[in-house]
């Protein structure tokens, strides 16, 4: 079974600024896998461990963020792909989704698609969908469990809000995978030796057939602003433990909040 | 582009019609009034009912139904083949549907169907001379963008519950039904069992939370401190992500980044020193307590009301002291 994982690299915090262009600046940030990722990884290294296979780790980004794709074969992904082109710049999630599915379409054998249920950067949860219909293929979403996956067939749990529903759906298909799911295991330092040096493929707008127009956001981004700062607060004074409780719980019935 | 703006309505467990289909109902009506447009409802199921002329009574001028047995249970594939089908029929300017799991699942595949992205989990949506525009949080809410979708498509909108206020039904409303065939789409996924989530917590839905962090010490503190508290000031309780990885908590309660995005009138944060992660999920929140030892703590950046204090002396009398000056 060839299982291929979409991985995003992500700021490890959101604490990220502005740009006068509207970007987003994560400069300062450390940049890592995108944790919800981590455990799609884990669910495909798993199964391949029991299936056999390719785990193939696709990732969309400039050259210089091959280190998360390193971390994903170091888990032990057997191939990878970084997508990679100066046009893929301002990707929106639509157009990301565009790029991933041309990929996907040219590697041509894939069975299963594992994604995080959401990036914790974005955060639209629209990728994979997207990814979904432009292949053509059905999608599983906040799956929580794997039951079973076999050739052209895969049970899996959807772990929604306050059900659990239990699904049947023929191969291909795009999962997504929510947190929990398994325990991401951590990388060897002997595998992280090994795949140092490991070539990762690299492929571009041009190898993937698509154009300008293919890329151009489905969404146009008009304003972008940080969160209105909240009211100043105020710290409860008092002489003991007993008297700052009473004076908070004051200001609560004042407030009407309980 | 058809001027017509469609919300797909969404049932409850028990098959009414539910709370953000009719605050989407209110928003479409305030907007279509605005701009000259009309309201649909878009209704998809196996014996949808009454819901037609529920949906007119919030607002709606147009129902769109297609009642099927292959649309019984929710599957990508049926929901979104019925709804893409009518959506390319009658070009409706915009489609808002609610933002839980499963309609982020139809929203973003409907969008993706039709040729276009998704406004995800948004707060705000507005038209100006046809521009569809939407406003969404992201980057765990240290970042608000407003987006404008291409004129000539058909724009789709997620919108978070509780963005617009629930309108008046006006049970003397009256509109058209418009009725089609299921399409023949494949249907590649089936359902094969629904059942209750194992200790579901709703914390997106409770009007006060009450989280402890690993500044409580021990899951024995956490049990014996911040359940009781949420008791009685009636509300769920939460966690920060340091004491669900370390195993206090099941993850159903963790808020952040990772976890759940809440912002109730009344979040308590108890021994919790307020990581960014954890902001991301709470700083909403309409009244912020922060409970710490630590002054120097960043939640009582965000915090209304901090006390400074150790939390295994101060929950307990707080807890008595709610439940006294309150009669529960």
């Amino acid at each position: 079974m060839h299982i291929v994982v979409c991985m995003k690299q992500v700021p490890r915090d959101n604490s990220v600024k502005i740009n006068a262009d509207l970007t987003i600046n994560a400069d300062g940030i450390e940049q890592i896998m995108n944790l919800f990722d981590e455990y799609a990884v884990e669910e495909a290294l798993q199964w391949n461990e029991k299936l056999g296979g390719k785990v193939t780790v696709l990732s969309i980004g400039p050259e210089d963020w091959k280190e998360q794709i390193r971390r994903a074969l170091a888990m032990g992904a057997t191939d990878s792909l970084l997508l990679s082109d100066a046009a893929f710049t301002n990707l929106d999630t639509f157009g990301a989704a565009r790029v991933a599915a041309a990929a996907i379409k040219k590697l041509g054998d894939v069975d299963l698609v594992l994604c995080g249920r959401n990036s914790t950067d974005d955060e639209t949860a629209a990728f994979a969908p997207a990814l979904a219909r432009l292949l053509g293929w059905t999608q599983l979403t906040y799956v929580g469990k794997v039951v079973t996956l076999e050739s052209g067939k895969i049970v899996a749990e959807r772990h929604l809000e306050e059900v659990v529903e239990t699904v049947e759906a023929s191969l291909p298909a795009v999962v997504t995978v929510v947190k929990g799911i398994n325990e991401p295991r951590y990388p060897s330092l002997l595998r992280i030796r090994k795949v140092a040096k490991v070539e990762i493929p690299t492929w571009s707008a041009a190898d993937l057939g698509l154009s300008a127009a293919d890329l151009t956001p489905a969404l146009n981004l008009v304003n972008r602003v940080p969160p209105p700062p909240r009211p100043k607060g105020e710290v409860i004074e008092g002489k003991d433990a007993a008297e700052k409780v009473a004076r908070l719980v004051d200001k609560l019935m004042e407030a009407q909040v309980i | 582009m058809a001027n017509e703006i469609w919300v797909f309505i969404e049932r409850t467990a028990h098959g009414d019609m539910a709370g953000v289909s009719k605050e989407l109902l209110g928003k479409a009506r305030e907007l279509a009034d605005a701009s000259g447009m009309k309201v649909g409802a878009l209704i998809l199921g196996a014996g949808v009912g009454d819901l037609a002329n529920v949906a007119f009574s919030y607002g709606a001028d147009t129902a769109y139904v297609v009642d099927d047995g292959a649309l019984a249970q929710y599957t990508t594939d049926g929901y979104v083949g019925a709804a893409a089908a009518l959506a390319k029929k009658y070009q409706p300017a915009l489609i808002l549907t609610g933002a839980s799991f499963q309609m982020r699942d139809f929203s973003a595949a409907l969008a993706a169907e039709l040729d276009t992205g998704v406004a995800a989990d948004s707060t705000n949506v507005s038209i100006d001379n046809g521009v569809v525009s939407a406003v969404r949080s992201s980057h765990g809410g240290n970042v608000i963008n407003t987006l404008a979708f291409a004129p000539g498509k058909t724009a789709v909108v997620s919108v978070r519950k509780q963005s617009f206020p629930e309108p008046q039904a006006n049970p003397g409303r009256s509109g058209a039904v418009v009725t089609e065939a299921m399409p023949g789409v494949p249907m590649r996924a089936k359902v094969v069992s629904v059942a209750p989530k194992q200790g579901a917590v709703n914390l997106a839905d409770a009007a006060i939370i009450v989280s402890g962090g690993r500044g409580l010490g021990s899951p024995e503190n956490y049990y014996k401190l911040i359940p009781p508290l949420a008791e009685a000031v009636g509300g769920a309780y939460g966690a920060s992500r340091a004491i669900v990885d370390a195993g206090w908590v099941p993850y159903e309660h963790q808020v952040g980044q990772t976890g759940k995005t809440v912002s109730p009138k009344l979040y308590m944060a108890v021994g919790i020193s307020g990581a960014i992660q954890h902001l991301a999920g709470m700083r909403s929140s309409r009244t912020i307590v922060a409970i710490n030892k630590d002054p120097d703590a960043p939640i009582f950046r965000v915090a209304t009301y901090g006390v400074v204090g150790d939390a295994n002396e101060i929950v307990p009398l707080l807890t008595e002291e709610i439940k006294k000056r309150t009669g529960k």
